[in-house]
């Protein structure tokens, strides 16, 4: 694996295409803006004072596609044979999902122009809704497939949460390593972690009204309101990874893991 | 033997293994699961398998430790996968070796009871209509506590 951008000297240069076969080249890129939800509905409602804001955006994009030679500096000129940009107004994140397709038949991938078409769309979004909303945030702008060309196909994996959680901090649980403050570490997993938004924490064994596991969720509520859902629905807990409930007693450095019923097999 | 793996398995190998240079088990048998392409809804199109690294291989020896105290066991192979799966894919291996059949079929059968309810792993599956957790299943938990009405009586 080597930078192709970098010449034997380490030096940023252009890669001579005259030579690689033509070959059909399609790359799509995604990404998000995500807005408060009163702009969101005034977007769907066509009530923005800039006018029709995915229109712009979509034109923003295709034009941006055509441009990334000139934007990003090793870029070749490429003479695109489809762009295309598609939105896709997602209520529950309160966002605007951005995906671009860029094709062509040629010597070089097309994935620099898909990202480039997915970013200015996602500032062209912006800037139509500003008037209205400055806490907009655009993100996650990412490939998410290509094919064609030599390095052969990539598709990015449909998996968007850590493939194993819960991996112990110490190698054996239980045991303090870290003496200066003594603390409860407490862990959220799958379903749970999702929800709460919150995957790891320690808590200063002192915090704790009683030492149990029914203090330590006390605890928790009175720092966090969002923890008040380790009552909700059905919560399983472990202590230095062994089931427990809530009487199990706690002593310094413990780990102890939330999470929902288990689903394995 | 128990393994938790992102790597696909072969059954034949595993059971090879298990019975390599034996002559006294007279019975083996092997359960593997695979990934359905429909559950909660249709068209599953992948399927995410998180689990609890450190806990999740202790839990599973405990399951197999409470199995060998209740049958007169040869062998266990047991292997769990985590990550991305696709449907069609196999998840997880139970292999019971034991002189006689019966012992080798329940063994089977009730560690993959207590599997699904004991061992920390949760299934995130993948749709054309989005991702969702799997919910637990309350025949599961009916199947395991088969074992404990076995027990007592």
């Amino acid at each position: 694996m080597s930078l192709t951008h970098l010449n034997a000297r380490g030096e940023a240069h252009m890669v001579d295409v005259a030579d690689k076969a033509e070959s059909r080249r399609e790359a799509v890129a995604s990404g998000r803006i995500r807005m408060h939800p009163e702009t969101l509905a005034l977007l769907a409602d066509g009530e923005l004072p800039k006018g029709d804001v995915l229109a712009t955006a979509r034109i923003a994009g295709i034009q941006a596609a055509k441009r990334t030679h000139e934007l990003i500096p090793l870029c070749h000129a490429l003479p695109l044979s489809k762009v295309a940009i598609e939105f896709r107004l997602d209520e529950p994140t309160s966002s605007v999902e951005v995906s671009a397709t860029c094709r062509l038949n040629g010597r070089t991938g097309v994935e620099m122009e898909a990202l480039t078409a997915v970013s200015v769309a996602c500032l062209t979004l912006y800037d139509m809704c500003k008037a209205v909303d400055k806490d907009m945030e655009i993100g996650e702008i990412r490939l998410e497939s290509k094919t064609g060309g030599k390095s052969g196909d990539y598709r990015r994996q449909a998996m968007s949460s850590p493939i194993v959680t819960g991996a112990s901090r110490h190698a054996d649980p239980g045991l303090a390593l870290d003496t200066a403050a003594p603390c409860i570490h407490i862990k959220c997993l799958a379903e749970l972690r999702e929800r709460l938004g919150v995957s790891d924490i320690d808590l200063p064994f002192d915090a704790l009204e009683s030492a149990d596991i029914a203090g330590l969720k006390a605890a928790l509520t009175a720092k966090d309101a969002r923890f008040a859902g380790l009552n909700e629905g059905r919560v399983l807990c472990a202590v230095n990874q062994v089931m427990g409930g809530d009487q199990t007693p706690l002593t310094d450095g413990d780990e102890v893991a939330f999470f929902p019923p288990v689903t394995g097999g | 033997m128990i393994r938790v793996q992102q790597e696909a398995f072969d059954v034949g190998v595993e059971q090879q293994a298990l019975l390599q240079g034996r002559s006294d088990i007279g019975a083996v048998v092997s359960f593997t699961g695979l990934v359905r392409d429909f559950n909660e809804r249709p068209e599953v199109t992948a399927l995410t398998l998180e689990h609890y690294a450190g806990m999740t291989e202790k839990a599973l020896e405990a399951i197999v430790e409470d199995a060998c105290g209740r049958w007169p066991l040869q062998g266990v192979r047991l292997i769990h996968r985590v990550g991305c799966l696709a449907p069609g894919d196999p998840i997880v291996l139970v292999v019971v070796a034991s002189a006689h059949r019966r012992a080798a079929f329940e063994a089977c059968d009730f560690i993959m009871d207590y599997l699904k309810t004991r061992a920390p792993f949760w299934k995130k599956e993948h749709t054309a209509s989005g991702n969702y957790w799997v919910a637990e299943r309350s025949s599961d938990h009916q199947d395991a506590a088969r074992w404990e009405e076995a027990w007592n009586n």
